[in-house]
């Protein structure tokens, strides 16, 4: 990436077709969402039996809306609607964890978001989404400290911690710039920054 | 050029009580100077156009493809910038401002139903009132005049969903109309229905075009039927430079041999003939081996009962096909024909063993079976077939061409099914080869499939449906929106795979498609079950807001810092079972309701796995203390067990209704969320309907749990593409009815606090309070 498009006008003047965005990619990721939740348990489970925080290595697939939602809209706020929004759908549908879902994708979002905000939603690079992807996983892990592994020690709850939030940082966020590349490369986002970074390289 | 300026756009409205003698009047139109060219293309697609429509004037835009028809239609709406970027330049002014009231331009768009927002007509009509703040009594009226005027007499609290094309696109006609816009915009309406419903929605546009004096701009490729009801033919070349501006049949005295050139139908002249195209045999094509004339697959008796599921609703089971026998014949081409609704594309596709039937039974020529075929049981149903068996014998070209691409470049996409079956010889090759130089594709051999046009994926999809030679060939409304060159590469295709000996099915309304067939088998609509004439009772939970619901749904969030033992959370379980239990009662007159138990059960079933997983983790944890792993459990079952009993019974637009009318979130979020929600189902199809294109592509994923993984990363990577396509076009549509600047909007629905609301926010209270009680009294 040679120079980074921000978003077009005012960063905070959101136009029709960025909140459709958001909004078409939650509702999509929210049915993956619900997807993932079915297929997630057996493994999370088999690891859990050794070392209970390793579950945290089949959580990170549920930040990734809000980090792609990031990457394309390039707006505050943008991690937030998005991850949210998948957090209802996914629990519309019906998932293990009901309408607490919500809170989880709201302080998912929030992380991520707070990542990208320490850079003024100016940055899109491994910078903010390594801080984003981490502060998401965090914050989700506290939640959970608090809702799910009342029972666990220090120590487990620092590791899930740190295995959440490192693998939101690292495989979240190559998944979301993997999918946000496809989706550029798809021609289905002419109207946002990554979409003009890849036609503009393409021009040339 | 100025764009509209979203936030004004509120005050620039027209007060609502307009007194009704002031009739609407069109807007007169002057282009200047405008060009566009889009970021990532070479050339400009518009470059200094200069256009001038008078005010009342009624105006026909016509030209090749890529010659900016529709890009010149989106300037004029002043939504260039809507969903695309790229460079502008020049001016658009609407009687001479180039400022334009919220929904003083109305645009209908080619795709029916692209535009919908909400999940009832009436309040899909009242959509651009909301926008631009009506009060919600003022409503019903205007959004009951609308469809009146557009001759949709149903119900307005009918689905969008159930509506045919043509009814489609008199809701979006409604939804501009209710606006009172000056100036009309219609993007190809007509090219996705059939020639009488074609015929009935320009009926519509001629009436209300002429009751208001509206100004008209009307972009088609078949010029039939709307030449009589314009006054101007404007034509573009492919450079996007106008060639030709007069009197319609003027033009056309003049141009029209250079318009048949370019594609465009012109009445009088001759239907276009199929492309001859010659190919190169396949040593091991499935075509040909049943003999011409003799059957390759029979449907007998076939039925397909669709369930359909929104969120907040129960399901709804509706019958596509009953009864229906079919049979195709090796070298012949059979036409399946019908009213929209009829079941042609289901019945196609549980022919081709896309799709399993519900009820009748499909038998393929013996000769054609999956291995030996030598057994005396009867032989699988194609629906059963492993991918690779069915890509042999069956290929399916879908309405919807940019989904059935597989392949990375255009020759790939071609080659995948031969590559898939291992028939990846010279004889392949140079049969792609073939196929892409004859459908005038072969300069884009090494582009990305996704970055064609239109009319250049159907191309591709035919081509590379055929390219392996399989027996039965599917195509469902091929030529549909084509022009002619397209139109003639397509059936050029289709006729070549003919003679080879395939049979060839296709859903049509093309009347140039029958002529061209040897069979015809026409479908009527399937008789539906009957309504239940006794209304079911409602449980009390479905009385309840939405709002309501949630909140009470969330009081759970306290809990895990007040249970501290086994005994404290079975207490407030059975509290939580006890209140969702009286939520299902449905007491009153009329018909049981049925399945509430089981849905709550069904939505507890996953829960179970997540519960045991945390009970299993606090026993290893808690000194394999079973007192501890059944704290850990019980607290876990308490968080999710009111969500079980409330989330069936909430409706997501009234969920919106009640976020934004009652806590003040922001309006257009919640409004893009709730509309996005509508299409949960259309991404339900759209998933199915890229895993099939796969299997009939012989790339499915049957086994392996790596490879599945990676199928549906790729797949899910094509819904992706598809949803924001769609958000393209309804950004298109929204913006066109003023929502922009909507951020003072109106509501069209109610967000009312009842008892019933009260009582439910009440239920959730009582859990927090069962906790702080068993807290208190119980160890």
């Amino acid at each position: 990436m040679s120079t980074t498009i921000t978003a077009s006008g005012p960063l905070t003047r959101w136009r029709t077709i960025d909140l459709l965005t958001c909004a078409f990619l939650g509702v999509a990721f929210g049915v993956a969402y619900w997807a993932w939740g079915l297929a997630y348990e057996a493994p999370a489970t088999a690891v859990s039996a050794g070392f209970p925080p390793l579950s945290a290595l089949f959580a990170w697939p549920w930040l990734v809306a809000g980090i792609v939602g990031m990457l394309v809209i390039r707006r505050p706020g943008a991690a937030v609607f998005t991850e949210l929004l998948a957090a209802i759908v996914s629990a519309l549908i019906g998932t293990q964890w009901g309408l607490t879902t919500l809170v989880s994708g709201l302080v998912q979002g929030l992380g991520v978001e707070l990542g990208f905000a320490l850079f003024g939603y100016a940055v899109y690079s491994w910078a903010p989404l390594l801080i984003g992807g981490f502060l998401g996983g965090a914050f989700e892990a506290v939640y959970e400290w608090y809702s799910y592994w009342t029972d666990w020690g220090f120590g487990y709850k620092i590791a899930y911690l740190f295995l959440l939030g490192g693998s939101v940082a690292i495989f979240g966020s190559l998944l979301a710039v993997g999918l946000t590349k496809l989706l550029a490369n798809a021609g289905a986002l002419a109207a946002f920054p990554p979409g003009q970074e890849a036609r503009e390289r393409a021009a040339v | 050029m100025t764009e509209r300026a979203p936030a004004d756009a509120a005050d620039l409205v027209d007060p609502p009580g307009r007194p009704s003698g002031a009739a609407p009047r069109g807007a007169g139109v002057e282009v200047s100077g405008l060009s566009w060219r889009p970021y990532g293309r070479a050339r400009p697609v518009l470059h200094g156009l200069d256009l001038r429509i008078a005010a009342g004037e009624r105006v026909l835009l016509a030209g090749p493809s890529g010659s900016g028809k529709s890009t010149l239609l989106r300037a004029l709406a002043g939504l260039l910038l809507t969903a695309d970027s790229g460079e502008l330049a020049g001016e658009v002014t609407l009687d001479g401002e180039p400022e334009r009231r919220a929904g003083s331009v109305g645009l209908v768009l080619q795709d029916p139903g692209a535009g919908v927002v909400a999940s009832s007509i009436g309040r899909d009509v009242a959509f651009g009132l909301e926008n631009v703040g009506v009060a919600r009594d003022a409503m019903p009226a205007r959004v009951a005049a609308a469809l009146a005027e557009v001759g949709l007499d149903l119900p307005p609290d009918s689905s969008p969903a159930t509506l045919s094309g043509g009814e489609a696109q008199r809701l979006a006609l409604a939804g501009a109309l209710v606006m009172e816009p000056r100036l009309l915009l219609l993007d190809e309406p007509t090219a996705m229905l059939d020639a009488d419903t074609a015929a009935g929605v320009r009926a519509v546009v001629a009436d209300v075009v002429e009751r208001r004096g509206l100004t008209l701009v009307v972009v088609e490729h078949r010029l039939t039927g709307w030449l009589d009801l314009v006054d101007r033919l404007v034509v573009l070349d492919g450079d996007g430079r106008v060639v030709a501006d007069d009197a319609p049949h003027d033009v056309l005295a003049e141009h029209a041999d250079s318009l048949v050139r370019q594609g465009i139908w012109v009445p009088g002249a001759p239907e276009p003939q199929p492309l001859a195209v010659a190919l190169t045999p396949m040593p091991l094509a499935s075509a040909g081996v049943v003999a011409p004339g003799e059957r390759v697959v029979t449907g007998t008796g076939l039925g397909v009962e669709r369930r359909s599921r929104r969120l907040g609703s129960t399901s709804r089971s509706t019958t596509a096909v009953a009864g229906a026998d079919l049979s195709v014949a090796a070298g012949r081409l059979t036409a399946l024909t019908g009213p929209s609704g009829a079941g042609k594309s289901t019945l196609m596709a549980a022919v081709g063993g896309l799709l399993a039937p519900t009820s009748g039974h499909v038998d393929v020529a013996a000769p054609l079976l999956p291995g030996s075929g030598g057994s005396s049981e009867r032989p699988r149903p194609p629906h059963g077939w492993p991918s690779v068996d069915l890509a042999r014998v069956v290929a399916w070209v879908p309405q919807r061409a940019a989904t059935a691409v597989v392949g990375r470049t255009v020759r790939d996409d071609v080659l995948t099914t031969a590559r898939a079956l291992g028939h990846d010889g010279s004889d392949a090759e140079t049969r792609a080869d073939e196929l892409l130089a004859t459908l005038g594709l072969a300069r884009l051999a090494d582009t990305d499939p996704r970055h064609l046009s239109g009319g250049e994926q159907r191309r591709l999809a035919v081509a590379s449906a055929i390219a392996h030679g399989p027996a039965l060939v599917l195509a469902d409304e091929p030529t549909v929106g084509q022009d002619r060159l397209t139109w003639a590469a397509v059936m050029g295709t289709l006729e070549a795979a003919r003679r080879e000996g395939a049979g060839v099915l296709v859903t049509t309304h093309d009347p140039g498609v029958v002529d061209r067939a040897d069979h015809e088998v026409a479908l009527v609509r399937p008789p539906q079950p009957a309504a239940d004439p006794e209304p079911e009772r409602r449980p009390l939970l479905a009385r309840v807001g939405p709002l309501a619901l949630l909140v009470a749904a969330l009081c759970v969030l306290p809990l895990p810092a007040l249970l501290g033992s086994w005994r404290q959370g079975l207490l407030v379980l059975a509290v939580e079972l006890t209140l969702g239990l009286v939520g299902l009662l449905a007491p009153g007159p009329g018909r049981r309701p049925e399945g509430r138990l089981r849905g709550v059960l069904a939505r507890l079933a996953p829960a179970v796995v997540a519960v045991a997983g945390v009970a299993w983790s606090a026993w290893l944890l808690g000194g394999r203390d079973l007192e501890i792993a059944a704290g850990a459990a019980l607290r876990v079952l308490c968080l999710i067990v009111p969500s079980a009993f409330v989330v069936g019974f909430i409706d997501p637009e009234r969920l919106g209704d009640h976020l934004a009318q009652r806590v003040h979130l922001p309006a257009r979020p919640v409004v893009a969320a709730t509309a996005a929600l509508q299409r949960l189902q259309s991404f339900d199809d759209l998933w199915t309907e890229l895993m099939t294109t796969r299997r009939v592509r012989g790339i499915r994923a049957d086994h392996g749990l790596v490879r599945r993984g990676a199928e549906a990363v790729a797949v899910t990577g094509g819904l992706l593409v598809g949803a924001l396509g769609q958000a393209a076009g309804l950004a298109l549509a929204m913006d066109a009815r003023g929502f922009a600047g909507a951020h003072r909007r109106s509501w069209a629905g109610p967000a009312p606090w009842r008892l019933a609301d009260s009582l439910a926010v009440g239920g959730g209270l009582a859990i927090i309070g069962a906790a702080l009680a068993a807290r208190a009294l119980v160890a």
